[in-house]
């Protein structure tokens, strides 16, 4: 079955077809028809020295397909970018070729010879190494010993590390690459760029040839940034191959060689930089998707809701990731809050719903200061929160529907009248949750893990917009959810609209904020680089934006507002 | 998930399989790991027999196997109660008492280290907050006992005055590794530890002062007899004055009480959140630092109980030489995987052991030592796959696992191909 990769022969592709979804045949075809052409467009080329290929990789979870039959061509001493939104499936395709996932379906090539890896260990003897974005250093340790770690050179018959080889095998890697970095320094003094270089190190003293980098830039700062192209140029200049895994297009133009492009878990081809430009990229990589019919008849407006002034944010390094946030949500509007994840929605959103407090700034509720109110007191006033993590904050996994039905409300005396739960009536209120926004499979008792992400979700977002809510923070309120569902959660926010509810919607689904928001602000590293009525931009221009590019200010000078008009423009 | 290697797989399977295990099959387990102690703890009895020298045993091929396993689990389990199917057995006899007597004590102990846990704490320090409850208790109801009325009046003023004190002396002394934890990020395992032996010092220096430093039992004087816990008229256990059955009885209110409290309540519903998932509770609005403070204090004066009653109901005083009955309320919550209820039938098997133990120790020659290790081997094997469910719970996602794709959704088969089909590759 895995042999048996698309794209060999028409029958062969007919015989996996058969086995498979007939529904999904059509596809198939069609892809077999795109890829046998550039099958030889890419042998005939070159016969280039390929240092990985992976050809037709599928890869699914329960529910999803994170890779759709995903071709990636690298070849050796290049740097290849693989470039898309969050989600789109980079991770796991990295995650397959270095052995941490098996594909379902498709090869992987390392060096032109058929691979099978069961582990990263299996990965990392073949020559590959992973960077994670989140660092796998030991602290407290040494630059030298975490290096070696688990691979320690031993000296007396294996009794000892020998400790003057790591040194002697790190000072020769580091002025090979032209690395500056002390071996025996502490680890938890290094700055987050040169621990960067220890974790590349890490993977050069293992023999690594192919580097994988899991977005890179996205711990570093600017300068910071430039080093690391630096070092990327001296890794290929050694002949050594570069993936790195990126969202920003800026980065995939400027430091690779090639850039392939994923979107919703397939490949929508692979570029040269030179012979792309940036709109180009982002259509690509955001696409056109069907706009939704979304009834946005503007209802007038109340009082300011929510307002936040000044709000910043620090994360636990001290960097800012949350600047100077200014923000009104009026009664019956949504405002939308569009960006690519991690460019500080998720602190800005914590900082108003009270799971932070933010650093600087406060947050007004119905026209009190509500910065030091504790989560309980703002969930009491009516905020409303679909948080971004289902799994981790928006339900008890091992809890069962009717227990995280009351999930903020365990106190509220409709269902815990002097502190004793009212099960009963918690029952009553699962099971209205269930039918109304069409849980699957209906069943209040099962618990709260068995149910697919979407279901998880809808159920989420049932729990919070039947609080009777003043005001409704929404982050990715559809994601995971089919497109059914999805209506019907569009719909309910646009009643909630309606009924005067103010409502704040993040979502990295340009096609939902721009359909569903009155107002619409792209957060860019921390801040709000535009404020846009939603009609006036298109998809492009807000990928551009998203991605921290500016406009062409004379294509889009009816459109754009300047920062300083975001703050309650109607009122003041 | 198929990723693994076989090995790793294989394990990770079996951790999935227990960890998913239903309650019904939880029991299961439990009963057939308590054959297999037996089987294992019995061949190992029966071995040491081997070398052990005696004057009359069991002959095979020379050698004489002094210990018969099958006598000795007999004393372990049934002489634990008194022998019910010999004649003339009455459910009042002394191994009976001695049986529930350990168990009520458990029972207290188990449910304060099992509200520690279901709130995500590890309360190590069950042992001092003992400490401290029980010696709080003795000497309020020592200094009381004066000013109070004799007789029946000083029983019901000084019995709920002993066990009250005992409570709020447990509970605050719990509380201090919950504010710790909550406001300075001290991990509590560690600082209850250390509390257990601050507790001890305190104590013996109080003690100390009042008392000659130098006896070789130093204790506190005994409360008056009317203070002690009364056993239930008519309902003498072979005159043995250190059990009450009314003792228990609050002990197995306190049990429903707890369960009550974790299943009912909107306290129990946050506690019980905070402990399984901090971020859904925090995002549910629990102050995860008052719910660490107040969960300790409960659990602190759970143990504080168990201390009171060690006083009131088995000794009449409280002295230096404290039973490590703290610590084994932890072995007890682990064995019932934390659940109240469970903790009933688990302080109940340890008092088996316990009382099993003596039984043993008078009727057969086996040595203490190897009653020690049969006893453990009992506890571990019942213990074990709870145990390990715990461990697992932290490895295995008891969640479906996150699709890698989570932003894009559900594409539709149709979307898809208009979105990829179409375009060119090059």
């Amino acid at each position: 079955m895995t042999e048996s990769g698309p794209g060999t022969t028409d029958g062969a592709e007919l015989a996996t077809g058969s086995e498979g979804d007939t529904a999904d045949h059509g596809t198939d075809m069609g892809q077999t028809g795109t890829k046998t052409g550039t099958g030889t467009g890419a042998e005939t080329g070159a016969g280039t020295d390929l240092a990985v290929h992976l050809d037709g990789i599928t890869k699914r979870f329960p529910g999803v397909t994170a890779n759709d039959d995903v071709d990636l061509r690298v070849e050796r001493g290049s740097v290849h970018a693989l470039l898309g939104e969050n989600g789109a499936g980079k991770t796991t395709l990295m995650n397959v070729l270095y052995g941490l996932y098996h594909p379902e379906e498709g090869r992987v090539v390392v060096d032109g010879r058929e691979r099978a890896f069961d582990s990263p260990q299996d990965a990392i003897d073949a020559g590959i190494g992973m960077i994670h974005q989140h660092f796998m250093l030991v602290d407290s340790m040494t630059v030298a010993e975490n290096i070696a770690l688990g691979n320690e050179p031993t000296k007396w018959f294996g009794l000892a590390v020998d400790r003057e080889q790591i040194i002697a095998e790190i000072t020769e890697l580091c002025d090979r690459y032209g690395f500056d970095v002390d071996p025996e320094a502490t680890v938890e003094d290094l700055s987050v760029g040169v621990q960067q270089r220890v974790e590349i190190l890490k993977a050069l003293f293992r023999g690594a040839d192919v580097l994988i980098l899991d977005e890179p830039t996205a711990v570093l700062t600017p300068q910071e940034v430039e080093g690391l192209y630096d070092v990327l140029e001296e890794l290929t200049a050694q002949g050594k191959t570069i993936i790195f895994i990126t969202h920003k297009l800026e980065e995939a133009t400027h430091a690779a060689d090639a850039i392939t492009i994923l979107r919703d878990g397939e490949s929508v081809g692979t570029v040269a930089p030179e012979r792309t430009d940036r709109e180009d990229l982002a259509e690509r990589m955001v696409g056109r998707e069907v706009l939704l019919e979304a009834d946005s008849d503007p209802v007038a407006t109340g009082d300011v809701v929510l307002s936040t002034q000044n709000v910043a944010v620090e994360d636990e390094w001290g960097v800012d990731v949350v600047s100077g946030i200014d923000l009104d949500v009026r009664a019956g509007e949504i405002v939308g809050i569009a960006g690519v994840d991690g460019n500080g929605q998720a602190e800005l959103i914590e900082a108003i719903t009270g799971l932070r407090t933010p650093d600087e700034g406060t947050v007004t509720y119905e026209g009190t200061d509500i910065t030091d109110w504790s989560r309980r007191k703002r969930i009491d006033a009516g905020m409303s929160y679909i948080p971004e993590d289902r799994h981790k904050r928006g339900l008890v996994m091992p809890f069962d529907l009717v227990e995280n039905s009351i999930l903020g409300s365990q106190r509220d005396p409709e269902f815990a009248p002097d502190g004793r739960i009212d099960w009963t009536s918690v029952r009553d209120h699962t099971d209205d949750l269930i039918d109304t926004y069409d849980v699957r499979p209906p069943d209040a008792n099962a618990d709260a893990s068995s149910f697919s992400g979407g279901n998880q979700q809808k159920f989420i977002v049932g729990r919070e917009f039947e609080r009777d809510p003043s005001l409704v923070i929404a982050t990715h309120p559809t994601r995971g959810v089919d497109i059914g569902s999805t209506e019907f959660i569009h719909d309910r926010l646009l009643e909630l609209r309606q009924e005067g509810v103010a409502i704040v919607l993040v979502s990295s689904k340009l096609d939902e904020v721009r359909a569903l928001s009155d107002r619409l602000a792209v957060m860019y590293e921390g801040e709000f680089i535009d404020m846009n009525d939603p009609d006036a931009i298109t998809e492009e221009e807000l990928g551009l934006l998203m991605a921290g590019e500016q406009l062409d200010e004379g294509a889009n000078s009816a459109s754009s507002a300047s920062p300083a008009d975001i703050q309650g423009g109607e009122s003041r | 998930m198929s990723s693994d290697s076989d090995g790793q797989g294989q394990v990770r399977r079996l951790l999935e399989r227990l960890v998913q295990a239903s309650a019904m099959e939880r029991i299961v387990i439990s009963i057939a790991a308590l054959f297999a102690a037996v089987l294992v703890g019995g061949a190992f009895v029966f071995v040491s027999g081997g070398v052990a020298s005696c004057r009359s045993g069991l002959d095979v091929a020379g050698i004489t196997f002094c210990y018969n396993p099958m006598q000795v689990f007999y004393e372990l389990f049934l002489g634990a109660l008194g022998n019910p199917l010999q004649a003339g057995w009455s459910p009042t006899n002394l191994s009976l008492a001695t049986t529930l007597q350990q168990m009520t004590l458990l029972l207290f102990a188990g449910l304060s280290v099992a509200v520690a846990f279901r709130a995500g704490l590890l309360n190590i320090g069950t042992q001092g907050q003992l400490v401290i409850g029980g010696f709080v208790t003795a000497i309020t109801v020592v200094f009381a006992a004066p000013i109070v009325p004799d007789g029946f009046v000083g029983a019901v003023v000084l019995i709920p005055l002993g066990v009250l004190v005992g409570a709020i002396g447990g509970g605050l002394y719990g509380a201090i590794p919950g504010v710790l934890k909550a406001y300075a990020d001290a991990n509590e395992v560690i600082t209850t530890i250390m509390l257990n032996f601050v507790a001890a010092g305190i104590t013996s220096t109080l003690l100390s002062w009042r008392f000659e430093a130098d006896s070789p039992n130093p204790r506190t004087e005994r409360v008056p007899e009317y203070a002690e816990i009364p056993t239930v008229p008519g309902i003498g256990f072979s005159g043995r004055m250190d059990f009450s059955l009314l003792a228990l009885g609050f002990a197995i209110v306190l049990m429903v009480g707890i369960a009550w409290l974790f299943a009912r309540t909107s306290f129990g519903y946050e506690l019980r959140t905070s402990g399984i998932q901090p971020a859904a509770a925090a995002y549910g609005g629990v102050n995860e630092k008052r719910m660490t403070v107040a969960s300790m204090t409960l659990s602190g004066a759970l143990g504080g109980i168990a201390g009171a009653f060690w006083v009131l109901m088995v000794h009449g005083y409280w002295l230096e030489n404290v039973p490590s009955i703290g610590f084994d309320g932890i072995a007890v919550s682990v064995l019932a995987g934390s659940n109240p209820l469970g903790v009933g039938a688990a302080a109940f098997l340890f008092g088996l052991l316990k009382s099993g133990s003596e039984s043993i120790g008078t009727a057969t020659s086996v040595p203490p030592d190897l009653v020690g290790i049969l006893t453990g081997l009992i506890i571990l094997f019942v213990a074990m796959p709870e145990f390990f469910r715990m461990i697992g719970r932290q490895y295995v996602d008891v969640g479906s696992p996150e699709p890698a794709r989570a932003d894009g959704g559900s594409v539709p088969a149709d979307e898809a191909a208009d979105g990829s089909g179409g375009e060119d590759d090059a």
